[in-house]
């Protein structure tokens, strides 16, 4: 259930990290490699300047000037095999190698062409033997003793192995970069995995309280989400309270105007049989008849708007969940007492146990209530009432269809019997708000009320509502 | 029969007592649920018409005592509580009907009386021996579709007598069931009422069981 939108903290928690890490191994990568490739450079430059001092140690210059270079006094043995990598050679002004390492055999060092001062060290690429890249190193001397144009000594030293090795290098610093960052964005994955696990959590728990199966943000959660949660829980517990109370009062004024109107009823009521062999005058008669009316037309309004005012805040609770199977054998208990006169065959299909209405238990009496005593008044002989899952298009729903045998009603009349306090035959007791009520309870839960022919001959009513899964 | 009335709105609770006289009830009248707890389980009520809310005790309570105690007369619960939770909660704690106010007499007195007839297992409303037809809905009584004018004490044991068709009853069981409470009675004037109803029905109907009571005769 995570979204996974822009929006989602996990896309976004893990979207910063691996950003950030992924800039600061590229950035390690780029300073340590050119941090290794420096050292190394450095290193090589250092050997071969400390070449270029014993070169310009041993050279001697003979009396006609020239230089010499006892080779056989030079250490390395490099400079003696061909192509071996380390090379040395002497230039004069525009002479070129004037002298040069036997390893150099038959080929010269480019020098640079540019004015060195005396004493300077010059250090560039070039060229060397068979195409490899050399460092070259170059050193102007003046013999002392001697005038004339400045002698350029001249060593260099194949750098194909050394740029390769750096290469190497890089490349193995770049693998274990990645495996670095790989690893990295695993822990980090774990880490929001694991931090926003209560989000999950509190999630869930949302998810069990609109579906009905808790009532309450179940579930100890971290102090961040704690305070949270509290609150959540105690806006949820005043809610209910305020419903509770507001049901109650409801309840509470339409009990307290009843027993009055029941009192106004009865008094009306017994005027008008004759008393003590006496008829009620006219005028009384009509009176009475008057009071008569006005009480049923109060305990209608009564009814009505209690009604509604339970119908009003039907949703307004979540976390509800009521088992369908008990409150019909329930009503079934109340229907057999109260319609025993009617000796009617109540029927009841065997209903699954773990089948649940998600909403309050007071609403589901009262609308299968209404239903089964509409059923029970109007049956001739027979009532039968299902109550089943239907996994339907969109969403499963609860569908409890009750059933009778009764004159039912005329397909023009159905819509008419769902609205207010209409009756369709005066003479069956009841006030007529039956249906209205269920259909009033029933569009507030989000469902259906639907009245049919009944296979029994009568009516078919049936009631599709949230149901707990 | 003899019923006992409990409510505690007086005016409700004397319009209620004196339409149940008026079709032929012994009624007692209790307002509190301690009272009616009480009557409940000495007096041998035919049935009882309870209110829920009562001070003291409610309805519900006393009801739920009577039935762990044994004592299995039929009720009627009778208050504005008309909710069908409400409705369940009375008939699951032993109410036999639930009525709703407000409500017309006639319907109260149809429930009451069919109470009685199904306590006893009888179905129709009109109970019959022999040419004699009594009614319970009406209060008449008949003897080949002739009525017969009778005062409401006779009338009184004469129904008493057939709703329990096979049983002797005692009179001292009579007088309990067609006194209410507060009325000084003397069981002697038992013997006038049957003496009476011999006179105006089949002298055989009603057999004298020497030493117990009373009993229909087989017709």
């Amino acid at each position: 259930m995570a979204a996974r939108g822009p929006t989602s903290l996990r896309v976004r928690l893990l979207g910063l990290t691996a950003l950030g890490l992924t800039l600061a191994l590229l950035l390690a990568w780029f300073v340590l490699g050119g941090l290794f490739r420096d050292e190394v450079m450095r290193q090589f430059q250092q050997g071969l300047e400390q070449q270029l001092d014993q070169l310009t140690a041993r050279v001697e210059f003979d009396p006609q000037g020239r230089p010499q270079v006892d080779e056989a006094r030079l250490s390395d043995p490099r400079w003696s095999r061909p192509y071996s990598g380390l090379y040395w050679q002497i230039n004069r002004g525009d002479q070129s190698a004037l002298l040069r390492s036997r390893s150099l055999w038959d080929t010269t060092l480019a020098n640079a062409q540019d004015h060195l001062a005396h004493g300077a060290l010059h250090v560039h690429r070039g060229v060397g033997p068979q195409g490899v890249p050399v460092l070259v190193l170059e050193r102007v001397v003046q013999a002392p003793e001697l005038s004339g144009a400045p002698w350029r000594l001249l060593v260099a030293a194949d750098i194909g192995q050394l740029e390769a090795a750096v290469t190497r290098f890089n490349r193995v610093l770049a693998l274990s970069l990645a495996v670095l960052l790989a690893l990295l964005l695993l822990a980090a994955w774990a880490q929001v995995a694991l931090g926003l696990a209560p989000l999950r959590a509190l999630q869930r728990a949302l998810v069990a309280l609109q579906e009905g199966r808790s009532q309450r943000l179940e579930g100890p959660a971290p102090a961040e989400v704690q305070a949270l949660v509290d609150g959540f829980n105690t806006v949820l517990e005043r809610n209910a309270q305020v419903v509770q109370r507001a049901r109650q009062q409801a309840g509470n004024l339409a009990h307290a105007l009843k027993t009055p109107l029941a009192v106004l009823g009865q008094a009306a009521e017994s005027s008008m049989v004759a008393s003590r062999g006496a008829l009620p005058t006219a005028p009384d008669a009509a009176l009475a008849q008057l009071v008569l009316d006005q009480v049923e037309v109060a305990r209608r309004q009564v009814d009505w708007h209690l009604a509604r005012t339970r119908a009003a805040d039907a949703k307004g609770l979540p976390g509800r969940r009521v088992a369908i199977a008990p409150v019909v054998q329930a009503l079934l208990r109340v229907m057999r007492k109260v319609h025993a006169a009617r000796g009617l065959e109540l029927r009841c299909a065997a209903i699954d146990s773990t089948l649940a209405f998600a909403g309050e238990e007071q609403d589901l009496h009262e609308m299968l209530g209404n239903l089964l005593d509409n059923a029970c008044k109007w049956a001739r002989a027979a009532v039968s009432v299902q109550a089943r899952l239907d996994n339907g298009a969109t969403a499963p729903m609860l569908v409890v269809t009750v059933q009778d045998d009764g004159p039912g009603i005329a397909a023009d009349q159905r819509d008419a019997v769902l609205s207010r306090g209409v009756r369709i035959d005066e003479s069956v007791p009841g006030s007529g708000l039956g249906l209205a009520i269920v259909s009033d309870l029933v569009a507030a839960y989000g469902g259906a009320i639907t009245l049919d022919l009944s296979p029994l001959g009568g009516l078919q009513v049936a009631v599709r509502l949230p149901v707990v899964t | 029969m003899r019923i006992l009335l409990v409510e505690d709105e007086p005016l409700l609770a004397a319009q209620l007592r004196q339409n149940l006289q008026d079709a032929g009830y012994a009624v007692d009248h209790a307002d509190n649920g301690r009272d009616a707890w009480q009557m409940g389980g000495v007096q041998p009520y035919d049935a009882a018409v309870l209110d829920l809310g009562l001070p003291v005790q409610d309805g519900l309570s006393v009801l739920r005592r009577w039935r762990s105690e044994g004592i299995a007369t039929p009720v009627l619960i009778l208050t504005a509580r008309d909710q069908w939770h409400e409705k369940v909660a009375g008939i699951d704690a032993g109410a036999d009907d639930y009525l709703t106010k407000p409500f017309h007499t006639e319907e109260l007195l149809a429930r009451v009386r069919a109470l009685i007839r199904r306590a006893q297992g009888l179905a129709s409303p009109v109970l019959h021996w022999g040419a004699v037809s009594l009614d319970t809905r009406s209060s008449r009584v008949a003897l080949d579709g002739h009525p017969v004018a009778m005062t409401g004490h006779e009338y009184k044991v004469l129904a008493y007598l057939m709703h329990r068709p096979n049983t002797v009853v005692s009179r001292g069981e009579l007088t309990e069931h067609i006194y209410a409470q507060d009325f000084d009675r003397d069981s002697n004037t038992i013997e006038v009422f049957v003496a009476r109803l011999r006179k105006k029905l089949p002298p055989a109907m009603i057999e004298t069981v020497r030493g117990l009571g009373y009993r229909l005769a087989a017709p």
